[in-house]
């Protein structure tokens, strides 16, 4: 352990890995020091593993139905957390639910920021015409609610997982493109950009090798922290059944579905909520903990 | 000799929200080849914007530039980054913070086709005084004059034959402006580079350059060589308010 320690600490690094990943670990060891990051960040890894090994954690099959066993409440023998309408383990729809959530959150995480990055560094590094056109079409986006714009989107589409994503996608891009425009500005006209122009590259290996990494942090922080925003809004065109389909475990549509027993079955849409309310916490914390390490400014460099 | 490098009555005005803001006004000099040229003045004389302007990242507005009897083409273009490179005053702003010295020193291999990418970086770092197990360190893991030798050793990647001085010693403290300017005079005889360089401190021109161009508001006030600076020969009376404030460094 000490030898990987030292190896990945060396100041004097022998290839490019090894500084790369030096740098990895200087940045995890800054994580380690702040205790919320680190809460939010075993959450987010609590999720995945639910969503990896879903049928180990789950103790029913999540869309088995039995009109036997509707509307129990949590503390049941064998449904822990209750029971749907339908008679199905709400604990173990929640867990083949995480995968849902996770997909929902891994495509629209790598989806919205590289195109709202894309846009914001041409944007900004070109400036112009090119800077007003683009930003321009960013307001018209912005200026719509998100909710209502994804609605339209699925409306049109169809409804469905995969075009929920994509409406959701869609509709998060335009605030990363103005994170990235806004970095751009300040970076473009610093020397490092004009040394390297001044060795004839061109615009693209700029933007894409000397832009984008210093865009990056900024950008992925405001991922992290726009990630609950995004489970809610899944949640949300979920809840309207314009998401996920029925009998998909997915956590918005089991809120749903809870509604209509809010009174007297409150367990049908408190636990899928309260596995929205978790898993978006961890999502801040760890963003919150992640500006720490990432930004180039608060960090002592 | 022929002028390498020629200047002919250059402008240089920046729009800065409707209002013309005139940095260089009608500054004409010559460089010989394997020569080194200095530019002084005070903050704001528009020095600096001459090699910005040379570099094609500053808007010429009037006059000609012509390097080896060529007028520069617009954009400058790949054969110009192969024949003129610039360094900058800044060494903590000209360094790529996410880039390895590797990476820095590389890309200008990289954008140029040349291969060979691992020895010519090993022996950049050589020819600049630096040990070789720096080569995977990112920037803030080096000092000011350290970070200044990579700036340098960027630089000469391509081999160039001019090299553009922006006060490349004012950001550094005395010692170490010292180990740079030695490094580059020594840089100058072995490779026949041609210099042109840019200070407000006459003491660090004079260890270097052969001829001198004092300017003040964006205009050209004297042309100076060594001579005439060693016995004080001084016409205009700006130029010699700069000289003697820097008197005393440069007799001692």
């Amino acid at each position: 352990m000490t030898r990987m320690t030292q190896w990945l600490t060396d100041p004097n690094p022998t290839s490019r890995h090894q500084a790369r990943i030096g740098q990895v670990w200087l940045a995890w060891i800054r994580l380690r020091r702040n205790p919320l990051a680190i809460t939010g960040l075993t959450i987010i890894l609590i999720l995945f593993a639910m969503a990896a090994f879903a049928p180990l954690f789950a103790t029913q099959d999540p869309t088995t139905q039995d009109l036997t066993q509707r509307l129990l409440p949590p503390g049941t023998r064998g449904h822990w957390l209750g029971t749907d309408d339908f008679g199905r383990d709400i604990w173990s729809r929640i867990v083949h639910g995480a995968r849902i959530t996770l997909y929902i959150v891994a495509l629209v995480a790598l989806t919205a920021p590289a195109l709202g990055l894309l846009i914001g560094t041409v944007a900004g590094y070109f400036g112009g015409l090119v800077d007003t056109t683009l930003m321009r079409i960013t307001d018209i986006f912005l200026a719509f609610p998100r909710l209502i714009l994804a609605l339209a989107l699925v409306a049109v589409l169809g409804p469905g997982i995969f075009n929920a994503v994509l409406a959701i996608a869609l509709t998060a891009w335009p605030p990363y493109a103005r994170v990235a425009r806004a970095e751009t500005l300040t970076v473009r006209s610093s020397d490092y950009i004009a040394a390297v122009r001044l060795q004839g590259a061109g615009s693209a290996r700029i933007i894409w090798g000397h832009v984008m990494p210093m865009c990056l942090p900024s950008v992925i922080i405001r991922v992290t922290l726009d990630m609950a925003g995004v489970i809610l809004i899944a949640a949300g065109l979920g809840f309207l059944g314009l998401g996920a389909q029925p009998p998909l475990p997915e956590w918005g549509l089991m809120i749903s579905s809870g509604r209509k027993f809010l009174f007297e079955q409150w367990w049908v849409a408190t636990m899928p909520g309260l596995a929205i309310f978790i898993v978006s916490l961890g999502f801040n914390l760890l963003g919150d903990g992640l500006r720490d390490v990432l930004d180039p400014r608060s960090a002592a460099r | 000799m022929t002028d390498y490098i020629e200047i002919q009555d250059l402008s240089v005005t920046f729009d800065a929200k409707g209002r013309k803001v005139k940095a260089v006004e009608g500054v004409s000099l010559c460089v010989d080849k394997h020569k080194s040229y200095g530019l002084v003045g005070e903050s704001g004389s528009g020095k600096s914007t001459i090699l910005r302007a040379i570099c094609g990242l500053a808007p010429i507005t009037g006059g000609t530039i012509k390097i080896g009897g060529e007028a520069l083409p617009s954009p400058r273009g790949k054969s110009f980054s192969a024949r003129v490179q610039m360094v900058f005053q800044d060494p903590y702003a000209s360094l790529h913070p996410r880039h390895t010295i590797d990476r820095t020193l590389s890309e200008p291999l990289m954008i140029h086709g040349i291969g060979d990418t691992d020895s010519r970086v090993m022996k950049a770092l050589d020819d600049v005084g630096l040990p070789k197990s720096f080569r995977f360190r990112y920037p803030h893991q080096l000092s000011g004059g350290q970070r200044q030798r990579v700036a340098i050793a960027r630089a000469l990647m391509l081999q160039p034959e001019i090299l553009l001085l922006d006060e490349p010693t004012s950001a550094l403290d005395a010692s170490v402006q010292a180990e740079v300017l030695n490094l580059l005079t020594r840089l100058r005889e072995e490779r026949g580079l041609t210099f042109l360089m840019v200070s407000h401190d006459l003491a660090v021109i004079d260890h270097i350059c052969d001829d001198i161009l004092v300017m003040q508001h964006g205009r050209a006030v004297e042309e100076l060589s060594r001579e005439d600076l060693a016995s004080a020969r001084i016409s205009t009376v700006y130029a010699r308010s700069l000289f003697d404030a820097s008197a005393d460094r440069l007799l001692g």
